[in-house]
């Protein structure tokens, strides 16, 4: 094996997890932090996909177009707590079923409003040169981007009065009620970030990935078992569980088939809930 | 009434609804009855819209002039909702309680394998138009899309002259996937070129870079591309920021029957190279008309896929099939399809091969540009589905119902 | 003891006449159905027929048993195809085609669901977690079938071309037997359906029905009551399966025709809508529900609200949820219930009166239920050990419990006083020492054997079945002792009695005070009639008359039987008479009476949280 071929292997596996990180981690904070498994998390991501789409299209520049993809996804999360989430705390396979009711009315209104194909924007044409490999720069920029988001989660939940309060309601809803936190509003911001995480994820990965109606799909599957997988502690388990399966997954492909990989993602997650039962984080005694 | 609904493709798709009702709505009793079932809402409405427009489009102008016989055509059409055992479900219903005289129906193989057993059980003509991996041969189903083999054939040889000999494959992990790339190393054997590897990709993958990488170790002279849907267009965008295709050609048969070409960027799409029977950017005399008549109907806003094209032949096909025959009877029907039809459509002549009910018809090859369009380079004309007309032969082997494999 | 047997003594779980009347109408109704239906409505029909057969295995995994899977679908398909290949290999031998597709079909189905269901349940995974398993196991499924081809024999599977040439439906012998028309069709598929709903229906009135009702309702009990959870769930999720297989051969049949698309996630998702719309639990309502959504889902493809299904029934999906819980009939039923309660509102306040005076412990019958005599059974733990991360709960206890006198485990908070009772109990397994029960070693066996073997465990926390009444309740406990449905009848008649609250028996457990459901709770742990009696608590939240009667009962139990009290309340264990063992962190820190103990210095510093010994 050339050595060239094996660095491009691991860069390019780490920005497949990485990918897989960003389009995970919305869904992960509102498991982690409400419990709640939102079926409609890849419809969320085409939502903030066709928003920056449109944004982009009409002038706005591609990082404003990526903000702003995060907030109005942000806000529509915000709003679809409020009216159906709300009504089933505590149901959580109920949960469930409303969400992918939601994901079949998202994606069936994407069809009729932008019909299947809409023009994309497309990715820098800049790559990077490993030997005989070249590399795109973007996907290697997402690496970056994954690291910094997880930062900034970081300190969001530990930093700042939202997150510490968020972090006390799931982990004594009694006291946290107590002390007067009011968990319906802890919930609406925790799913409408967990939303906008959805669209940012959408946004950003945009110029590799087209914007289409059934775009969310294919990411939803392997995010969401990638969240089952790692379980309750939020980030670090997302971020153990959701790298490690990107790029075993990604790996295989590379060395083996694409579908090989697939089958790997599969069976390494069956295998993960064998051992873990409640997923990889469950014993740990970190708590973020 | 229609040039206020043009535009939005939410009107669009209301006028469609509205046809279908008033469709549904009152025929007489003598009139000729045309079923149809297609994918009119859910993943694959791109085709099935498009088709049904199509459809329609054909019944009208057949209708204008006279109808089949005398008698005007009402069309029964079905959702399937993209949904395979509503193909089943409805081939019967329109079969049991409309009693058609003919079906149009279906994009996938899967939905034609679905309907097949059927109206061979209960004797009714069956037209399939859409692209595919070929090897169909049922007595009662006609194909009017091109086969994997008639696409690859001319292809493989012209981009084996343009690029070089060595090929590398990136397709579909499903039938349409494995069989075509049995085709391009068939041809790759044939016009002494090699195939360096292949990878096929699950329906559900979003990460190209293994395959991505697997072809830059392989550094072939062309890659044969087969992308699946709109979701799988991100390789093309992966493939072209990665620098490939400064390296290599990279040629298709299936880009641009679903608009792909509007999903990729320009960076991305331009220089990919398709190959097809229809393009609307292909210069024959029937096409002006036939892109008139559609931009009436429908306007132009989304680009007019081959499958609607292959719908409107099938449509016509059958018409001349019937006032051959001189009744809408199935065995009639039949015998005057398999006498030979030939009509003019708007991809040049096309004419029904009497054994394999497959069409012969002109291939084009077109490469990219930056408008999310195609600049036709070659046509290929008159090319036929060799394949099927080998295996297949209907007039000498009439019970033969069987989907062929190379 | 048979002569306890009353005549008019209530059953529960009982083969009722009356249900052959439905299935008897329910046929009926199939063959009228299949004479009034066009050939095309037949034909239509029959699919959602199958479909609501599919829901009704959903609904025996879910709506009963409490699991939402998504893998119904897998079970259905893969019974499906290999059914459909049976079929054609082999109809020609008979020229019927059931024979051979419909035992297969069911036998796969069975078979992977219990392998399934025994990865799953054996693991022991969350909800969530099982739920998640059966989705990718049907996605894997979908992702190796679109590609997978193969020749088996006659039948051609071709990937996600699929396999065609599926025979129909042949019920004749012979070669030239005819295929069935629409409408014969339909009947047939109608029967089977109807035997298959009446099976169910059968079976979930049977004391295994029972107990998969209460598991849903609290495993954790269930299995304190001696049942083995994860064995009746593999069971449930088994024939299941096999109804699913079933269902599967028959689609195979009804299209002549199979693909890839009845693993795909559409399809699985489509399922919990069908048990949704029915009512979930109903088992009757899958099929219900199948018929609306079938029926709507035809109705809109015909292009009558613009073939908008997806949106429509996404729609319908979330507010079904949100408003409708228990689907069409779930929401009838809960109307009824709704009126019923509001006729019954007047006559409310007498019966708690009634039942206030005649709450009193009859200590005659204790003794009747009570396997007296023989050897003492003694629960015996040696150096116990358990720990968690850097936290040890449980250091090095040894401790012997026999019958005679109550023995009492006190400690202030933080002792470990709990985290021994679930060593001892089987939810938590040691780390190091032994733990016995009657001679035998313990240590490391599941909490429902060691109930089997005699040990009678009440958390805390009232633990009863909500849904159920007071008698089902009893009888239930009473059930997982003797196996036996008089046998229970009969215990439960005598617990009944002996708890006062035969006024009670037909109010559902959800309906009684706390104090009363403590009460049920604990007349189902000595429905088992163990032989060692572990009571975590057992007087919190009770009133003075209650606890004055609960002491009087442990101490005449502790006469027959091994009593352990996990307490807080001095007082109360004052008036048990008991030998007492204080734990401190982990530890064995004294024992003697209660009276010796309050003169302990030690003992009041632990408890005051003074310097010396802490």
């Amino acid at each position: 094996m050339e050595l060239d071929y094996l660095a491009t292997v691991l860069l390019s596996s780490l920005s497949s997890a990485s990918v897989l990180l960003i389009a995970t981690v919305g869904l992960a904070i509102v498991f982690g932090l409400m419990g709640v498994i939102n079926l409609a998390h890849g419809e969320f991501i085409m939502f903030g996909a066709y928003v920056a789409l449109f944004a982009t299209r009409n002038g706005v520049p591609f990082p404003l177009a990526v903000v702003l993809a995060s907030v109005v996804t942000a806000l529509f999360g915000a709003i679809v707590e409020r009216a159906i989430i709300r009504h089933l705390y505590g149901r959580i396979l109920d949960t469930l079923l409303a969400t992918w009711g939601l994901s079949l009315v998202l994606y069936q209104s994407a069809v009729l409003i932008f019909g299947t194909v809409t023009p994309g924007v497309g990715m820098p044409q800049s790559n990077i040169e490993i030997g005989n490999y070249t590399l795109s720069t973007y996907l290697l920029f997402l690496i970056l981007v994954a690291v910094v988001l997880i930062g900034l989660l970081y300190w969001l939940l530990t930093r700042t009065g939202y997150g510490i309060v968020a972090r006390a309601a799931i982990q004594d809803p009694q006291t946290a009620a107590t002390i007067g936190i009011e968990s319906g509003r802890i919930n609406t911001a925790t799913f409408a970030l967990g939303s906008g995480l959805a669209g940012f994820a959408g946004a950003i990965l945009l110029p590799a990935f087209p914007a289409t109606p059934s775009m969310g799909f294919a990411f939803v599957i392997k995010a969401f078992l990638a969240v089952v997988a790692a379980g309750p502690v939020t980030l670090s388990g997302t971020v153990v569980a959701g790298g490690a399966l990107g790029s075993i997954a990604s790996m295989t492909a590379s060395f083996y088939t694409t579908v090989m990989g697939d089958v790997v993602f599969f069976l390494a997650t069956i295998t993960i809930l064998r051992i873990f039962p409640l997923g990889i984080s469950a014993r740990w005694r970190l708590k973020l | 009434m229609r040039d206020r609904l043009k535009g939005t493709r939410m009107a669009r798709a209301a006028a469609v609804v509205l046809a279908l009702t008033m469709a549904t709505g009152a025929w007489a009793d003598d009139d000729v009855k045309v079923g149809a079932i297609f994918d009119l809402t859910g993943g694959l409405n791109i085709y099935g819209i498009q088709q049904s427009q199509a459809l329609h489009l054909a019944v009208d102008s057949i209708n204008a002039g006279g109808g089949v016989l005398g008698n005007q055509i009402t069309v029964i059409e079905n959702d399937a909702q993209s949904d395979l055992a509503k193909y089943t479900q409805y081939t019967n219903t329109l079969i049991l309680r409309d009693q058609i005289d003919v079906l149009f129906a279906g994009l996938t193989s899967s939905s034609r394998e679905a309907i097949r057993p059927i109206v061979r059980q209960k004797k009714v003509p069956y037209f399939y138009s859409a692209l595919y991996e070929g090897g169909a041969c049922d007595k009662q189903t006609f194909i009017t899309g091109a086969s994997a083999s008639q696409q690859l054939s001319v292809l493989i040889d012209w981009a084996v002259k343009e690029y070089g000999p060595r090929i590398y494959i990136m397709a579909p992990d499903y039938n349409f996937g494995t069989i075509s790339a049995h085709w391009v190393e068939y041809y790759a054997e044939q016009f002494g070129a090699e195939v360096l590897g292949a990878d096929f990709l699950p329906l559900t993958v979003t990460d190209y870079s293994p395959t991505i990488q697997k072809i830059q170790g392989a550094n072939p002279d062309f890659v044969v591309a087969l992308p699946v849907g709109a979701n799988q267009t991100g390789f093309l965008e992966q493939f072209a920021a990665a620098g490939l295709k400064d390296k290599m050609g990279i040629v298709s048969t299936n880009y641009g029957s679903g608009n792909q070409q509007v999903v990729v960027s320009p960076d991305a799409g331009e220089g990919i190279v398709a190959s097809q029977e229809y393009f609307m950017w292909i210069d024959e005399p029937n096409n002006e008309p036939f892109m008139a008549r559609w931009e009436e109907a429908y306007g132009l806003d989304e680009p007019i896929i081959s499958e609607a094209a292959d719908v409107w032949n099938a449509v016509h096909i059958w018409a001349a099939a019937v006032e051959i025959a001189g009744s809408t009877d199935n065995d009639a029907v039949i015998a005057a399809l398999e006498g030979g039809v030939s009509f003019e459509g708007p991809n040049g002549t096309v004419s029904m091969q009497p054994g394999s009910h497959h069409l012969r018809q002109n291939i084009y090859i077109v490469r990219g540009n930056r408008e999310h369009a195609f600049d036709v380079i070659q046509k290929f004309e008159y090319v036929v589905p060799s394949f099927e007309d080998e295996v297949c032969d209907l007039i000498a082997n009439p019970d033969t119902a069987e989907h062929f494999v190379p | 003891m048979a002569k306890a047997v009353k005549a008019d003594m209530p059953r529960v779980a009982r083969f009722e006449p009356f249900s052959l009347v439905w299935f008897c109408g329910l046929v009926g109704l199939a063959i009228v159905a299949s004479l009034a239906f066009d050939p095309y409505l037949a034909y239509v029909a029959t699919s959602w027929v199958i479909f609501g057969l599919l829901g009704l295995s959903l609904d025996l995994v879910w709506g009963r048993g409490g699991i939402l899977s998504f893998g119904q679908t897998a079970f259905y398909g893969l019974g499906g195809y290999l059914g459909s290949i049976t079929a054609i290999n082999f109809a020609s031998l008979t020229g019927n085609t059931l024979v051979w597709s419909l035992p297969v079909g069911m036998a796969t189905g069975a078979a992977t669901a219990f392998l399934i269901g025994g990865l799953t349940f054996y693991g022991r995974l969350g909800p969530l977690q099982t739920t998640i398993i059966t989705y990718t196991f049907t996605l894997v499924l979908w992702t190796v079938a679109v590609s997978f081809t193969a020749t088996v024999g006659e039948a051609v599977v071709g990937g996600d071309n699929g396999m065609s040439n599926i025979p129909g439906y042949v019920l004749g012998l012979g070669r030239d037997a005819p295929l069935l028309e629409p409408g014969a069709m339909f009947l047939t598929v109608a029967v089977i359906a109807t035997i298959a709903w009446y099976a169910s229906h059968v079976l979930m009135r049977s004391p295994f029905g029972l107990v998969v009702d209460c598991i849903r309702m609290d495993p954790v009990k269930a299995e304190l009551l001696g049942y083995d959870v994860r064995l009746y769930q593999l069971l449930l999720f088994t024939i299941a399966g096999a109804v699913a297989g079933l269902a599967g051969a028959l689609f195979g049949a009804w299209a002549n025709y199979l693909n890839p698309s009845v693993f795909s996630v559409q399809e699985a998702l489509l399922v919990p809508i069908y048990v949704l719309v029915g009512g979930r639990g109903t088992l009757v309502g899958a099929f219900i529900g199948a018929l609306a959504v079938g029926g709507l889902s035809f109705w809109l493809g015909g292009g009558v609200i613009g073939g908008q299904t997806t949106l429509v029934m996404g729609a319908c999906l979330i507010l079904l949820v949100i408003f409708l819980r228990n689907g069409l009939t779930g929401g009838l039923k809960d109307l009824m219930e709704l009126a019923r309660r509001l006729a019954r509102r007047r006559d409310q306040g007498e019966e708690a009166e009634a039942r206030k005076s005649s709450l009193s412990v009859d200590f005659e019958r204790l003794d009747l239920l009570r396997t007296a005599g023989g050897e003492p059974v003694v629960l015996e733990t040696e150096d116990t050990f358990k720990r968690f991360g850097g936290v040890t709960p449980v250091r090095h206890i040894s401790q012997s419990f026999s019958r005679g006198r109550v023995r009492c485990l006190i400690g202030p908070n933080g002792a470990g006083k709990s985290s021994y009772l679930k060593a001892c109990t089987g939810v938590y397994k040691p780390d190091g020492g032994s733990i016995t029960l009657a001679g035998q070693d313990i240590t490391k066996t599941d909490p429902f054997r060691r109930v089997r073997m005699g040990l009678g465990i009440k958390n805390q926390r009232a633990q009863v079945f909500a849904g159920l009444d007071v008698r089902r309740n009893l009888w239930v406990a009473a059930y997982s002792r003797s196996r036996d449905a008089r046998m229970a009848d009969w215990i439960t008649t005598e617990m009944l009695h002996m708890l006062g609250m035969r006024n009670s028996a037909s109010r559902p457990a959800s309906e009684l005070s706390h104090g009363e459901q403590q009460w049920l709770d604990l007349g189902m742990v000595l429905a088992l009639a163990p032989d060692v009696i572990l009571l975590d608590e057992p007087a919190a939240g009770m009133t003075n008359e209650e606890r004055r009667q609960l002491s009087h009962m442990v101490r005449a139990l502790a006469r027959t039987a091994s009593v352990v009290v996990v307490e807080h309340d001095m007082d109360f264990v004052r008036t048990l008479d008991a030998d007492v063992t204080v734990l401190h962190q982990g530890e064995v820190f004294a024992r003697g009476d209660i009276e010796s103990l309050r003169q302990d210095d030690r003992v009041l510093d632990i408890y005051l949280g003074r310097r010396q010994h802490v």
